[in-house]
């Protein structure tokens, strides 16, 4: 056995054991990278080439984005941010049969815009929605996955943290402003989805409706939200228009929330500090796990994986179309047990030769691995968003898996249509000419 | 372990399509035939392994053996690749390469060993010109108030701001879109990297002003270099040389046909007055030498070369 | 409050401000670089080196932070199936892991890559401040996360002690 083998099984060996001892994970992928880049290199030079990954890899203009980002949201996340948009989504879609599960839909679908966080949105409005929904009828379990599923579609409609970490990844290839504008359809068309399997299901089991909104009613909810959804006009306009770039529009993002904020009264000038301290820590957690991700992709470049990878898929499936299903459903089984960030730093780099060899675009494929990792964070045993969507409805996660499973085909049926259809992300960002 | 063939790691950030990348090519085929392959070069190109000035860190770390770099981040460490970035410092490509393979690059080559990164050779990287997307540069007077994408260092930006320009500094991995979008007015490079990286689709006008001619080095880190026999330094030395030559072939060749690529495209080509645009940036060298008195004697002597 | 608790709370505290401190610089070096393009119709080549510094600072210092407050992003799936001396061990065993990791890797090896760049007086390209002040964050950290992986250890054992 070469010693590239070798040390790739003992990196992915240690790396599980390190994970299921409940090690952090950004350690855990340090320190598996540690010991396989050791049985390659000398021992100082190993390890100082590891010190200097870990922090060259976070070395860049574009990751501020995720910080002011992070800040952006926390500020909306003080004030009645999250009620403005339950009520406002109410006055538009409560009166539909299941109504009051399309204004969970929507409203995280609106949170998730806003903040760019899947776990933000699921916590501010399941918090709210759940108990809502139960008076109407609905078993917690089944607002909880109504919440998680569309709390990604967050992740697909900018601004989106994970999309700027994926741009990090492709080196370049696809720019953030495209991946923005290429978000839009296939996060709608998953809200969509989630909408029209609710609607299956509230009429099978006759959920009530909620009262029709009169117009007035709607513009006056809508004046409410409006400076809220004035953010998204704002920050992605902003970018498309030419008046900054992606990097500065979060902090553009940063300093529009704070003012609003303070306008609004929902903070106070001796808020700031605690929301600066929450928000380093959001941070860091994200970063630390870029800084030793960094490491581990580092080390796989070094030992050929990447090229190993692709030739092995290349030459084994001779079907584009086999090819695309394969790496998908890799990332899928990734995505189960990975956290977001890490899996976009470490397989981007691996399959993005392989695709564009076969002619899909950077762009596309960002969106598709992005989707693939949305149905991850929702899954066992490694799924973030499940946790906490669990844990803010107050059900248990094995009853909300139950109920869960059928959002979760919705999921990966909307993905095949992106992954084959590139068209649905590619539209608006050719439209733009990005 | 002495077994099987002692493997040289490369590291670089240019694309395989890259002539200087065909040019490490080059120095891979000829170090294996000369060492008769017991001296293996394993090259990483598209910044696999890190940016330039990382690659420099890992070969003093001593994990990389080679890199390419441009010669502008050797200048944090080295002031004297400063001044090959002066504007017009090269009358043209013969004097520009009888200064480099002559005994001043020479020297300035081993001025590296200090810093545990040995110079082996120059790469050709031609010239840089401006690209703009909506007014074309005819003279430099048409530079006033654009806005120009430069890379983050003095030379380049004191330059553009000189001949009227306002020079912006920028990621390079955010140039197309902010081209595209209207962010900047334009931005300046070689023909091969106007194509490669597509700038060509979005930029009407190719102004083929010459303003700068900073060549590409390879470099070997001494970690490494020094675990070399005699015999095998040399091969090494002969190889770069070899590939050196070779390289100023590709170069060439690249440049035609990514001129008739942009041409293709509808890209005017414009050949100014190139005397204007030297006459207008004078100052920028007057300024450099007043910061870097030491320099002085080193422009003369590449003048007067 | 032990004395030991006292320190840990103190270098929470200081450490706490240093990260809003470094964010709010953060947050007006890009929001000037932003206005000053436009407003002054300037750029500075600085203001992008020192958030791209800040934010190294800033990560790192931040994952120390979570390591104090035990916040990194961790799996529990097959530790909340364990018995409780079973917990007990193992919280001592990630620390040990964490422990390791900072000592060999954030400490040994970032100090050789403090001295390395120092040494050969490696400049950042526009700052021209010496690229190991950068590094020395990792160093640093380092130190934070070994001294608080002993304080947690510590801990574990006085509350067995205690029940
Ligand atoms: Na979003
Ligand atoms: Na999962």
């Amino acid at each position: 056995m070469s010693i590239e083998i070798i040390s790739i099984i003992v990196l992915f060996v240690s790396f599980f054991t390190l994970l299921l001892l409940k090690v952090p994970v950004a350690y855990s992928i340090g320190i598996s990278t540690t010991i396989s880049l050791l049985l390659n290199i000398d021992k100082m030079p190993g390890l100082t080439t590891i010190a200097q990954r870990m922090t060259t890899g976070i070395d860049s203009f574009a990751l501020l984005a995720i910080p002011f980002f992070v800040l952006a949201g926390e500020i909306m996340k003080q004030g009645g941010i999250a009620n403005r948009l339950i009520n406002f989504a109410k006055s538009l879609v409560a009166s539909l049969p299941g109504g009051l599960a399309y204004v969970n839909v929507l409203a995280s679908m609106l949170f998730g815009a806003i903040s760019g966080s899947a776990v933000a949105a699921a916590s501010a409005i399941g918090s709210i929605m759940t108990d809502r929904m139960e008076e109407e009828g609905y078993p917690r379990a089944l607002s909880a996955s109504v919440n998680i599923t569309s709390s990604t579609t967050g992740l697909l409609i900018p601004p989106s943290n994970i999309l700027i970490v994926y741009a990090l990844a492709s080196g370049g290839t696809a720019s953030v402003a495209a991946l923005f504008i290429a978000g839009y359809l296939p996060g709608i068309l998953l809200g969509l989805a989630i909408m029209g399997y609710v609607a299956f299901i509230a009429i099978n089991r006759g959920y009530a409706r909620g009262k029709r909104a009169t117009l007035l009613e709607v513009w006056t909810y809508f004046r409410k939200a409006f400076f809220s959804l004035l953010l998204l006009v704002i920050v992605v306009g902003g970018i498309v228009a030419g008046i900054f770039t992606a990097t500065e529009a979060s902090v553009i993002a940063v300093l529009y929330a704070a003012i609003l904020a303070l306008i609004y009264g929902d903070m106070k000038m001796k808020d700031f500090p605690k929301v600066f301290l929450t928000s380093a820590k959001t941070t860091a957690v994200v970063m630390f796990l870029i800084c030793t991700s960094m490491a581990m992709s580092w080390l796989f470049s070094f030992e050929g994986i990447p090229e190993m990878i692709s030739t092995f898929l290349l030459d084994s499936l001779s079907n584009k179309f086999a090819i695309f299903l394969a790496i998908n459903i890799i990332l899928l089984i990734i995505g189960t047990f990975m956290d977001m960030t890490p899996a976009v730093l470490i397989f981007t780099p691996i399959f993005l030769p392989v695709v564009t060899t076969l002619g899909m675009d950077p762009v596309h494929f960002g969106i598709v691995i992005v989707l693939n990792l949305c149905i991850g964070i929702c899954t066992p045993p490694v799924g973030t968003l499940l946790f906490v969507g669990s844990g803010v409805a107050n059900v248990s996660v094995t009853k909300v898996i139950k109920s869960l499973l059928p959002f979760l085909a919705i999921m990966v049926a909307v993905l095949m249509l992106i992954s084959f259809i590139p068209e649905i992300s590619m539209f608006l960002p050719r439209l733009f000419g990005l | 372990n002495t077994e099987g063939p002692e493997v040289l790691y490369l590291g670089h950030t240019l694309p395989q399509t890259h002539p200087v990348h065909k040019g490490m090519l080059e120095f891979q085929k000829a170090l294996e035939k000369k060492s008769k392959g017991t001296l293996k070069v394993k090259i990483f190109p598209d910044g696999q392994l890190g940016s330039e000035r990382e690659l420099l860190e890992l070969l003093q770390i001593g994990s990389v053996a080679a890199t390419k770099v441009s010669a502008a981040p050797l200048s944090n460490f080295i002031p004297e690749y400063n001044v090959m970035g002066i504007p017009y410092l090269f009358r043209n490509k013969e004097h520009q390469f009888s200064v480099l393979e002559g005994p001043i690059g020479k020297s300035i080559l081993e001025k590296g060993s200090k810093f545990w990164l040995r110079g082996l050779c120059y790469y050709d990287a031609g010239s840089r010109s401006f690209y703009t997307s909506k007014k074309a540069i005819r003279t430099p007077e048409d530079l006033n108030g654009l806005k120009i994408r430069v890379q983050n260092n003095q030379m380049a930006i004191n330059m553009v701001n000189t001949m009227g320009g306002d020079a912006t500094p920028l990621a390079y991995g955010e140039l197309y879109t902010a081209i595209q979008q209207g962010v900047v007015d334009g931005a300046e490079n070689n023909p091969p990297s106007f194509v490669s990286s597509n700038h060509y689709e979005i930029s009407k006008y190719y102004t083929l002003d010459e303003h700068s001619s900073v060549p590409d080095v390879l470099l070997i880190g001494t970690k490494y270099w020094d675990k070399l026999s005699e015999e095998q330094k040399i091969w090494v030395q002969e190889a770069a040389d070899e590939s050196a030559q070779a390289q100023k072939r590709f170069w060439k060749e690249s440049v035609e046909e990514s001129m008739k690529v942009a041409k293709e495209a509808g890209v005017e080509i414009i050949i100014p007055e190139k005397s204007l645009f030297a006459e207008k940036s004078k100052s920028v060298v007057e300024k450099f030498v007043k910061e870097y008195p030491e320099m002085e004697s080193l422009v003369n002597q590449i003048k007067n070369n | 409050m032990s004395k030991s608790e006292l320190i840990f709370n103190k270098v929470n505290k200081i450490l706490e401000w240093f990260l809003i401190i470094i964010f709010a610089l953060l947050v007006l070096d890009v929001l000037f670089q932003v206005f000053s393009r436009y407003l002054l119709g300037q750029s500075f080549t600085w203001t992008e080196e020192f958030a791209r510094f800040s934010l190294i600072w800033m990560t790192i210092l931040g994952a120390a932070y979570l390591n104090a407050k035990k916040e990194h992003l961790s799996m529990d799936f097959l530790y909340d199936k364990m018995s409780v001396a079973n917990k007990r061990k193992t919280a001592i065993l990630i620390e040990v892991f964490i422990f390791l990791f900072a000592l060999i890797v954030m400490v040994i090896g970032g100090l050789n890559l403090v001295y390395t760049t120092l040494h050969l007086e490696q400049l950042s390209g526009t700052l021209r401040i010496p690229l190991g002040y950068v590094y020395a964050v990792l160093p640093f950290s380092g130190f934070l996360i070994m001294c608080f992986s002993i304080y947690h250890i510590s801990g574990v054992y006085s509350n067995k002690n205690k029940s």
